[in-house]
């Protein structure tokens, strides 16, 4: 694989307001983010629904503009969608009118870079273990078979920041521990970027280097925790209670320990 | 007619189970009454055809009858034809493909169902008169006139077929580009709406009498009309059809690094293929009644105007057969076009199912 490369990921004083459709007043859904995140990192974006997770990951694949502020990869500002910044959806979003193999391929035929890639495509499919389906429409996958191929469809390009909104949200438990490990594995093996978006504490505390909390109305950053614990970890460890702990009370959940 | 062996076992090997396996697994075992129900049914447009046959050789004429032997043959080769399938359908069997004989199975009662029509309209006609003969003439009639009058026939076919296609064509063509950019982009839109508003409820017939009077050669006009019609039934189809492409296929692929050009030709028009070809089936059916107005009314040829001039003429013979010509005709191409859609959208397949 090419050598690595170190990236700058900033948000400086960035807002974002939407205007409502039906009435004259606008949602902010973000209010003074400012960030700064590095090629390594892996960031676990959480806090309650509306509070902006989704925009900041939006913001910074280019998919939509800041209000105020600026968003800057390597101090250049970002204008529009690159698939340098591949992102995963909440929603796999496969194009159902390609096999998978098609639907992994996309990006480089899209870049015209299909031609002697092939073997990657291939690759991808080993990697997520879809070989008996490479033929097959998204519409025979189950959930967790299509989460997987979006997965690699962002990957294929190694994009420098990876930008995960909630991946594993529509997932079943033990599809979700697979997928926590595999995502884990493919971001230590690279080291790029990762941002994920998530609901579940423990999820993020069990993926993230850099754990951020965000409160809703208006949509801000509350706390920035670093968790330098080394992987895999133990999700029944002191530590790692004493961060959900943290967490938790940070989101207004008490100190239980309880999932939020 | 070939015999039918019981159901497969589970094979050991489920790994190696094939897509005829599994529906077979899966589908309940016949009893022994139905599949000699099953048999039976098979024989029964065989039955039909000889009963048929018999109907027109052995009930006395009511009217003379010339040429008695177009329509004896025309039954025997249908007969015959049913027969060959049937071979070839058991000797599938016997290499281990049931697919064939499954379908002769399931379309053999539409067969008895035809040839006892035949029968039925020839008793009617022929033999008792119960539709008075000259006009509503038998089959034997109409197959006579059709094969003294085939060159005609012929050329006005090819005509039709002409016209028919060329007007489709091109409507569709304008159709695809005014439809696919009207979708995308708000200010083609703002332009193409009120044309279509405006243009859209008015019936295509309406057109002809302005186009004889306008247009320099009745072609050309004819040509327009039919265009008209299709290029209107795409033009809304294709407009909806991307108009409704789920934004998130557009977010997805532009972070995947699509062009603005390739979020139009790879994921908003392969999005809109079932709307849009939706679109040109109706095109095809507008198409249809847009031309034989068109050639009932001005345009001197084709089979429209082959069946109004032999109308003028009483030759009620020749108006059947071209009756029968334009039905085979759109019965092809709409079994044509049905071929190209599930070609097209095979992949939703798995998705109903
Ligand atoms: N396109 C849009 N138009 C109008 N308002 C929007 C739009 N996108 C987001 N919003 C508003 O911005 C706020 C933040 O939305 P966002 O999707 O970022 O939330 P979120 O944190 O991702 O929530 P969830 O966890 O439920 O996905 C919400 O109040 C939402 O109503
Ligand atoms: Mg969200």
């Amino acid at each position: 694989m090419e050598a690595k490369k170190n990236v700058v990921l900033t948000l400086e004083n960035v807002s974002k307001s939407f205007a409502k459709v039906e009435t004259d007043e606008v949602t902010h859904a973000l209010n003074c983010v400012d960030l700064t995140m590095h090629s390594g990192e892996f960031i676990s974006l959480v806090g309650p629904s509306g509070c902006g997770k989704s925009t900041i990951l939006r913001l910074i694949a280019g998919l939509i503009t800041p209000t105020t502020g600026k968003v800057c990869v390597d101090g250049k500002e970002i204008t529009e969608p690159s698939p340098e910044r591949g992102m995963v959806f909440q929603k796999p979003t496969l194009f159902p009118w390609l096999t998978v193999r098609d639907n992994i391929g996309f990006s480089l035929k899209m870049q015209g870079k299909l031609k002697g890639n092939e073997d990657k495509v291939e690759h991808m499919i080993d990697v997520i273990g879809l070989q008996e389906f490479r033929e097959d429409y998204p519409g025979q996958l189950s959930g967790g078979m299509a989460q997987r191929v979006a997965l690699v469809r962002s990957l294929i390009n190694e994009p420098d920041i990876l930008l995960l909104d909630e991946p594993l949200g529509a997932l079943d438990a033990f599809t979700r521990m697979n997928m926590q490990d595999e995502i884990l594995k493919i971001w230590q093996k690279r080291g790029q970027l990762a941002i994920m978006v998530t609901h579940d504490v423990d999820e993020a505390i069990y993926m993230g280097t850099r754990v951020i909390v965000m409160d809703a109305n208006p949509g801000r950053v509350v706390s920035d925790i670093t968790i330098p614990e080394p992987f895999p970890r133990d999700r029944s460890s002191d530590s790692f209670v004493r961060y959900r702990n943290e967490i938790l009370n940070k989101l207004h959940y008490g100190g239980k320990g309880q999932n939020a | 007619m070939a015999s039918k062996d019981s159901k497969a076992a589970m094979p050991a090997d489920t790994e190696k189970l094939t897509r005829q396996q599994l529906r077979e697994l899966e589908t309940k075992e016949k009893s022994k009454g139905q599949r000699i129900l099953d048999r039976f049914i098979i024989a029964l447009p065989f039955l039909c055809g000889l009963a048929a046959i018999c109907e027109y050789c052995f009930i006395p004429n009511k009217s003379p009858n010339d040429n008695p032997y177009t329509y004896l043959g025309a039954l025997i080769v249908l007969v015959l034809a049913y027969l060959c399938y049937g071979i070839f359908a058991a000797m599938k069997l016997r290499a281990g493909d049931k697919t064939v004989i499954e379908k002769y199975r399931y379309k053999a009662p539409l067969y008895a169902a035809l040839f006892l029509l035949l029968a039925a309209y020839d008793y009617l006609t022929l033999k008792t008169g119960v539709l008075t003969q000259p006009f509503v003439p038998c089959m034997n009639y109409i197959l006579n006139i059709a094969w003294i009058d085939r060159a005609y026939l012929l050329e006005c076919t090819l005509h039709t077929l002409r016209l028919l296609f060329l007007g489709y064509f091109i409507g569709v063509a304008v159709g695809l580009v005014t439809g696919i950019t009207c979708g995308y982009s708000e200010k083609a839109r703002y332009w193409v709406n009120p044309i279509i508003k405006f243009l859209g409820p008015i019936p295509t017939a309406t057109w002809i009498p302005i186009i004889m009077v306008v247009a320099t050669s009745l072609f050309g006009g004819a040509v327009f009309i039919i265009a008209l019609g299709s290029w209107f039934a795409v033009t809304v189809a294709s407009m909806t059809g991307i108009q409704n492409v789920d934004k998130s296929f557009f977010e997805a692929a532009k972070t995947l690094g699509a062009s603005e050009r390739q979020l139009v030709f790879r994921v908003a028009i392969p999005h809109a293929m079932p709307s849009i070809l939706q679109g040109c089936t109706q095109a095809m059916s507008s198409a249809c009644t847009a031309i034989m107005v068109a050639e009932m009314m001005g345009v001197k040829a084709g089979l429209g105007w082959y069946m109004a001039w032999a109308k003028s003429w009483a030759s009620y013979d020749k108006m059947f057969a071209a009756l029968f010509m334009i039905c085979i005709i759109f019965t092809v191409v709409t079994k044509v076009l049905d071929k190209i859609k599930r070609h097209v959208l095979r992949w939703q397949n798995g998705v109903v199912k």
